[in-house]
């Protein structure tokens, strides 16, 4: 008997202004003791409200509609909130996605262990287990007396994996534990959570969109899309034999970036709407190889392979996967990115950086703290050519993006556009000159106004820094959304911004960004936001752009395959100093500095040889490696 | 203890400038109290002898100098804490007068408005608690409802209903006409029944703020991840409800808490002029009425102080109840 069986489980959201929404459909699945499994999908996909389910933790208007939860035997349906406290913590416990805000931040750590046990009456000395379980995520004792805003973001999801441990739980539910944080923390943390789960045996299920990370550390990988389970397969298969065209999409998105020729594949379009119903196959709409059936027949959950699949094509082939592979080579030539390696054109730089440095004095009190963010830092920008800027955060990339942009200055050094030394601008030059650099922003979920639609962001640097009217700025505006792939325009014209997927907004951003006709553009992070399956897609856009239109492009990210596919040069750069430099595949595949490296090996690769495989319970699965 | 002389420093600043402020704003305003006090006590208004008035401000104790040299006198009194003769209660000095209204609004006041915030705080905090029960449709609909009544309207309906009609307490006063302040049993019983009505309609409208605030603060941090991560380590619900909610949603009303406490003096005229309450913002009221410029000016100089303290506190306990400030306190 597995551990956890979910058996035809259904979560419908019915909220007081909205259409009630399936977020998770018919879905079964076991967990048997001490197996990893990692659930996959994209946000929207109804992963974590799953995860909330399986943990009895919804909350209205969320409530489950159908199906059965049982553990270890017991069905825990509906069990009621005092029944089911028992069973908290000491069999199933947690670790939720943020963690800047699962630790109450006015108690000390200690007392957020203390309460804990003493919920369950674990009569143990508080400080002598904590302080136990602290070290084995690797932190020291002292971590105990401090409030969780003195720790940094790994150090509080650390804490927060220590205390999903505390009463040594037979099933850990890891919703997202690493996201946000930066990627060398988190592959530390999720190798010692690999090293702790050998070793203590609990099971785990691990909800992630990071495919990579899923593939690499699980022992069986579902695959979840609009509510539903498409694919369930062991990991070590997955790699080489994914039968869903969803995973294979999801798969496609990854790649090394140190191979010669890099290419991502990207999944076109949205997720449905769950709120309406849908006949047939709900990936049809977006499938490449789709055939007339997928719209009409909703296809089972059906045995393939070595484990399950929900696709007509395959079931009709049985496993046989030669249909699949002809259509997959029919796939539009657009859903593939490909960069290979591109020499460096020796055009005049337009923007010419040399040895700034940036210095911060912070003064509190008597004591003044001197913090160097940026220290001698050269490079230059050419039109039509992408430099990536790679690094951490708080390595100083974004205070040199600030710099660049002219809100703050250098305290040594000089930045030259053109002939402009932007260093020394003021004003109205300030003005002139940052209608030729524009930003594309992180997150596009902040970076444009609520309340004002697509047309006015767009219309504010036309008429800003273009002088144009409105009427010609909305005429420019819906050109420029065409330029961005939102077409027609005059469907996002009016839209405002919440109506728009994250990839859509991300697009709109760009387009803000190229209104002014920048000569050049800072992008920082702009695709680390956005789902897997779109993130080529704005790559490809980005690159595009960059190419057609000749801009000088500052690419910030802390993603390596990224800065593989779009750059023609990279700049690492590690506390505030740039420790290395050169053509992109050159800096990725022989990469010398032992930073760069540290970055490279943080990548997480689905199914390569290499990972450390560990055996774990009484799944035969973990034995193999691909 | 740095960031405790930077607040006592601006602490010090912002007195100086509310001191000078209170002296300048009397001044700037149209009239002449003299003329005022002279007309009120001739009745009807005679023309006016020169000689009369210069008499009158001589009683008064007004300064013939320039503003900068009332300035230099005005500070080197308040600095003594003599703030001169009361215009209106001529010849009782404006301190003796505080000193009689000022016990009054204390207790009737501070007892209510310590009361209101207690009250509003556990109501809002229950109502989060059982969010979208009956409970919480009731203590939000209902505040929502009582916060829309203008004050005036509750007090002068107490009074109509429990005073005029069923005569239960008096319609008005700190005491009745028979009985004058001394420290027996009596009396206290007395000024007690005077004070029923008043506090009642402070009550009424005084937790209002609090519940509202509360509830919306303590339903959002019962929302966080950290609650939720609460529920799943399987804490008793009490236990989420106080530690994971209430003790970070309280935050925010504890300095605002302190702020109203501070701004109390204004607060209180409205109550203690429907009740003709013998207290500091009736004492306000007349002497703004009677251009009692000292009175006045001990009085908004009372208030600001108020504030001042009041603010200094907040910042205190919030660093007591925050940790998160309080490191930034330590460094």
């Amino acid at each position: 008997m597995a551990l956890l069986e979910v058996r035809d489980l259904s979560v419908t959201y019915s909220p007081r202004d909205a259409d009630t929404v399936r977020a998770v459909d018919g879905v079964s699945f076991e967990v048997h003791d001490g197996e990893f499994v990692g659930l996959l999908g994209e946000s929207g996909c109804g992963k974590s409200t799953l995860g909330n389910a399986v943990l009895r933790l919804l909350d209205k208007p969320a409530a489950i509609t159908g199906g059965t939860i049982t553990f270890d035997g017991k069905d825990i349906t509906s069990t009621s909130e005092d029944d089911l406290r028992s069973l908290r913590w000491v069999d199933l416990s947690t670790v939720f996605q943020s963690s800047m805000n699962s630790l109450n931040p006015v108690i000390t750590i200690r007392s957020q262990f203390a309460d804990t046990f003493e919920a369950h009456d674990n009569d143990v000395d508080v400080d002598d287990r904590a302080g136990e379980l602290l070290e084995m995520v690797s932190l020291d004792r002292s971590v105990l007396g401090r409030f969780p805003h003195e720790l940094s973001g790994g150090m509080k999801q650390r804490v927060a994996l220590a205390l999903a441990l505390a009463l040594e739980p037979r099933f850990v539910l890891l919703d997202e534990p690493t996201t946000g944080l930066d990627v060398v923390v988190q592959r530390d943390i999720l190798d010692r959570l690999r090293v702790l789960q050998a070793r203590l045996g609990f099971a785990v299920l691990f909800i992630s969109h990071d495919l990579g990370t899923v593939m690499e550390l699980a022992d069986r990988v579902m695959v979840m899309y609009a509510g539903e389970l498409v694919e369930d397969q062991p990991a070590a298969e997955m790699v080489t034999r994914h039968l869903h065209p969803y995973s294979a999409g999801l798969l496609g998105s990854y790649a090394d970036p140190r191979d010669e020729i890099v290419e991502v594949e990207f999944i076109p379009g949205r997720p449905p709407d769950l709120s309406q119903s849908h006949a047939g196959c709900l990936f049809q709409p977006r499938c490449p190889v789709a055939v007339d059936r997928c719209r009409t027949v909703h296809p089972d959950l059906l045995p393939a392979g070595r484990g399950q699949v929900r696709c007509l094509l395959v079931e009709e082939s049985v496993g046989d996967r030669a249909v699949l592979d002809k259509a997959a080579a029919l796939r539009h030539r657009d859903q593939v990115f490909a960069a290979g390696p591109s020499a460096l054109a020796d055009a005049d730089p337009v923007l010419v950086v040399e040895g700034i440095s940036k210095i911060y004095r912070t003064r509190r009190g008597l004591t003044t703290t001197v913090t160097t963010a940026v220290d001698d830092v050269s490079f230059a920008l050419r039109p039509g050519q992408v430099t990536a800027l790679v690094g951490q955060s708080g390595s100083g990339k974004t205070t040199i993006a600030r710099m660049l942009t002219g809100v703050e200055r250098p305290t040594a050094g000089s930045i030259r556009f053109k002939d402009a030394p932007v260093d020394h601008l003021r004003r109205r030059a300030l003005r002139k000159y940052r209608r030729h650099v524009q930003l594309v922003f992180q997150d596009p979920f902040s970076a444009l106004n609520p309340t004002r639609t697509v047309a006015y962001a767009l219309s504010r640097p036309l008429r800003n820094h273009l002088g144009l009217s409105g009427a010609e700025a909305r005429a420019r505006a819906g050109e420029l959304l065409e330029t961005v792939g939102l077409s027609p325009a005059a469907q996002y014209l009016d839209k405002l911004p919440h109506q728009l997927s994250g990839g859509q907004r991300q697009r709109v951003v760009i387009a803000r960004a190229l209104a002014p006709e920048p000569e050049v553009v800072i992008a920082d992070e702009p695709i680390s936001m956005l789902d897997v399956s779109i993130r080529a897609e704005i790559i490809a856009l980005l690159d595009a752009l960059v190419r057609d239109r000749g801009i000088a492009m500052l690419y910030i990210t802390h993603d390596l395959l990224s800065a593989r596919l779009l750059a023609d040069e990279v700049m690492v750069l590690n506390e505030g100093v740039m420790v290395e430099r050169g053509p992109t595949l050159q800096v990725i595949g022989e990469a010398k500095d032992p930073y760069t490296r540290k970055l490279l090996a943080a990548i997480p690769r689905p199914g390569a040889s290499g990972t450390p495989v560990v055996a774990r319970g009484d799944t035969e699965m973990g034995a193999e490696s691909a | 203890m740095l960031y405790f002389l930077r607040r006592t420093g601006f602490f010090v600043a912002t007195l100086w400038a509310a001191v000078t402020l209170n002296f300048l704003i009397p001044r700037l305003q149209p009239g002449d109290p003299a003329q005022a006090l002279l007309a009120r006590l001739q009745g009807n208004t005679q023309a006016v002898n020169p000689a009369q008035l210069a008499a009158i401000r001589k009683m008064l104790g007004t300064h013939d100098g320039n503003l900068l040299s009332q300035y230099w006198d005005y500070l080197g009194a308040v600095v003594h804490g003599q703030f001169g003769v009361s215009y209106s209660y001529y010849p009782y000095s404006v301190t003796a007068m505080i000193a009689t209204a000022l016990p009054w609004t204390l207790i009737l006041v501070g007892v209510t408005q310590i009361a209101s915030f207690a009250i509003g705080t556990l109501l809002g905090a229950w109502a989060a608690y059982r969010r979208n029960s009956r409970v919480d449709s009731v203590i939000t609909l209902g505040s929502t409802f009582v916060g829309t009544l203008p004050f005036f309207w509750i007090g002068l309906l107490l009074i109509f209903v429990f005073a005029i009609t069923l005569n239960w307490f008096p319609d008005g006063g700190g005491y009745g006409g028979g009985s004058s302040p001394s420290w027996t049993w009596l009396f206290f019983s007395d000024a007690f029944q005077h004070s029923v009505l008043p506090a009642l309609a402070l009550l009424i409208t005084g937790p209002v703020g609090w519940i509202i605030g509360m509830r919306n603060n303590m339903v959002q941090t019962l929302g966080e991840d950290y609650a939720r991560l609460a529920r799943a380590k399987g804490l008793p619900r009490r236990r989420i409800a106080l530690t994971y909610g209430a003790r970070i949603a309280i935050l925010p009303n504890v300095t605002g808490f302190a702020i109203a406490l501070g701004g109390l003096l204004g607060g209180t005229v409205l109550v203690e002029t429907i009740f003709n309450y013998p207290g500091l913002g009736r004492l306000l009221l007349e002497a703004v009425s009677n251009k009692d410029y000292p009175l006045m000016q001990a009085l908004f100089l009372f208030t600001t102080i108020g504030v001042l303290i009041a603010n200094f506190l907040a910042d205190v306990t919030y660093g007591f109840l925050d940790p998160r400030v309080r490191r930034a306190e330590a460094t």
